[in-house]
């Protein structure tokens, strides 16, 4: 026999799986089982036609990854493209968003125009910049011979000492406006009494975006990079539709290289470890984030 | 005397700011419509591709003058376009009602029952809400091609609302947990079941996160590409995305304007929602990254 808290307390329960067991049962569904069949696929060596998932090999996938040369490439080439790109989208984010933190003309107007590009499809995009680097016609060639720098056009995408950089001017040029409006909105919910302060203490405006201004900002900074480091390990489309990863594998990424083992060359097993491999790099990125933001509680509530 | 020398030395002082200040506003503006230019030029640069031919094309001009609005028309029927939007829209809304639906719910459970192994559930969310979907590409693709699913509408419906759920769970939970105890008690005083006080009177409050989510997860959803490229094959059920991808390896790869006018067609209506509901949608960004 339950007592009435008992029972209530079980009642409770009850509800609380009946409002979440839907979601539950689709989470379970597309992410949870696929990690696990991921990890369980990572240790078989197996072409994704014959029934079942073939032999079990063990680490062997592993073993093979780790004397893969493109491998090693791609996972250079995923450092390079976050190391690289993340300072400028956060750098170029948090420039756009100080001037536009203050009274000014089509402030609003401008911060839309600056977010349209996140707005994009990526598809579009690559699409768009492919023929802005296209050797002969393309803008920026263009470009360059019409101000008489002649001398620098280059066949940007062709050239694989020029491709990633390229690759990631677009990644930048798309992702700016994601940083800038995290960014403004932290700017915004400082706290205006501390500025106002700096200000009356005759700080000028350079002091206090230096001396006030960043170091408040610094936690709202760290998350910005951290979610610009997840979104550049990442990255397919851009790289799969714009250089399918080539010239020479100079622009393959983990993703585009997971890809193209399953899919075009059917080793199900070497992909599924590139992913759990991919996995494991963005979930202990998004650990040291989970930290960032205790730290950043914790200092907000001193 | 000393007041004056003071007031001599502010006033100096003053104008030297005030010319710097001046330096300083001439720089911004300069970084700001930079800016501005380098993000909207890419798109203006499509638009004007779009209303090119070929030769105007080739002769790396910039303004299409002559226009040839018939671009757009050929553009059209060469990509079968409208049967891509149908597709899309099909999509992205079948999935973005079932992630609000069931994330509103789930939110629920998540920010106002305190039931066990709630910690579990939110911390799966939580993983969701940054995993690469990269590590269900190969099962899902597995399990849709054994169910006999691939090239149906079903394929990108199911993965769509399993990975824009953590995202809208999240949302919804941060907003139902700030809404105030006393509206619940009372309801519950005059004898409202849970779901009753779900439905009837918590979830008309949170018009604005559900909206943030719809929308959010709409243009997530429009704009996919390695889902709808992996497990749809056939031209029949591909999205815009996957759609305009494949011009590229179709005959109408040379004839870069009536692709361009592809990808205009494409973006608009992204473009329009944008426009219309950015509140929301910045909304959605920042609370995706600020309020964990």
């Amino acid at each position: 026999m339950l007592s009435i808290a008992a029972r209530r307390s079980w009642r409770r329960h009850a509800a609380g799986y009946a409002f979440v067991g839907p979601a539950l049962v689709v989470l379970a569904a597309f992410l949870v089982y696929p990690i696990g069949y991921s990890v369980w696929l990572s240790f078989h060596e197996w072409d994704g036609y014959t029934p079942r998932w073939g032999p079990f090999v063990g680490l062997e996938n592993y073993r093979a990854l780790a004397g893969d040369e493109v491998f090693w490439r791609a996972t250079l080439n995923s450092v390079v493209f976050v190391a690289v790109r993340t300072p400028l989208e956060v750098g170029l984010g948090f420039l756009l968003a100080l001037l536009l933190n203050r009274r000014l003309v089509a402030r609003s107007l401008l911060r839309t125009l600056f977010f349209v590009p996140v707005v994009m499809s990526l598809i579009v995009v690559t699409i768009i910049f492919q023929r802005v680097f296209e050797p002969n016609t393309g803008l920026l060639n263009t470009f360059l011979r019409a101000v008489g720098l002649g001398a620098f056009t280059h066949p940007w995408l062709g050239d694989p000492a020029t491709a990633l950089p390229a690759v990631i001017a677009v990644s930048v040029w798309k992702n700016v406006g994601f940083s800038l409006v995290i960014l403004l909105a932290g700017l915004q919910s400082l706290p205006q009494d501390v500025v106002e302060a700096a200000r009356v203490d005759g700080a000028n405006a350079w002091q206090l975006t230096l001396r006030v201004i960043t170091p408040l900002m610094r936690p709202i900074l760290a998350l910005t990079a951290l979610l610009s480091i997840i979104g550049g390990l990442k990255v397919f489309d851009l790289v799969f539709i714009m250089t399918r990863g080539g010239p020479t594998y100079s622009t393959e990424v983990l993703a585009t290289m997971l890809y193209r083992e399953a899919f075009e060359l059917n080793h199900m097993g070497i992909a599924s470890a590139v992913a759990v491999i991919l996995v494991a790099l963005v979930l202990s990125i998004a650990r040291v984030q989970t930290f960032v933001l205790d730290e950043s509680r914790a200092g907000g509530k001193a | 005397m000393s007041t004056v020398v003071a007031s001599a030395a502010v006033a100096r002082r003053q104008q030297r700011l005030g010319r710097g200040a001046r330096a300083g506003r001439v720089g911004m503006w300069v970084v700001l419509l930079g800016a501005l230019l380098l993000s909207v030029a890419p798109g203006l640069y499509m638009l004007c591709l779009s209303f090119m031919d070929n030769p105007q094309l080739f002769a790396g001009r910039l303004v299409p003058w002559p226009p040839h609005p018939e671009n757009y028309p050929r553009a059209w029927v060469a990509s079968n376009i409208g049967r891509l939007y149908w597709n899309s829209i099909y999509v992205s809304t079948a999935s973005m009602v079932a992630t609000v639906a069931l994330s509103a719910m789930a939110g629920y459970g998540l920010g106002r029952i305190r039931f066990a192994g709630r910690g579990v559930v939110y911390g799966i969310v939580l993983i969701g809400l940054t995993i690469p979907l990269q590590i269900a590409l190969i099962p899902l693709f597995m399990n849709l091609r054994t169910l006999g699913l691939l090239n149906t509408r079903l394929a990108l419906i199911g993965p769509y609302t399993g990975f824009g759920l953590a995202f809208g769970t999240f949302i919804m939970k941060g907003f139902f947990e700030g809404l105030p105890r006393e509206l619940e008690e009372a309801a519950r005083l005059d004898g409202a079941g849970e779901f009753r006080i779900f439905a009837r009177v918590m979830l008309p409050l949170t018009r604005p996160a559900l909206a943030t989510v719809a929308i959010f997860l709409f243009l997530q959803n429009w704009n996919e590409f390695l889902f709808a490229l992996t497990f749809i094959t056939e031209g029949r059920m591909r999205t815009l995305p996957t759609g305009i991808y494949a011009l590229l390896s179709s005959e109408f790869y040379g004839n870069y304007p009536i692709l361009a006018a592809s990808l205009v067609l494409f973006s608009v209506p992204v473009l329009v929602l944008y426009f219309v509901f950015q509140q929301q949608f910045v909304e959605g960004i920042t609370a995706g990254a600020l309020k964990h």
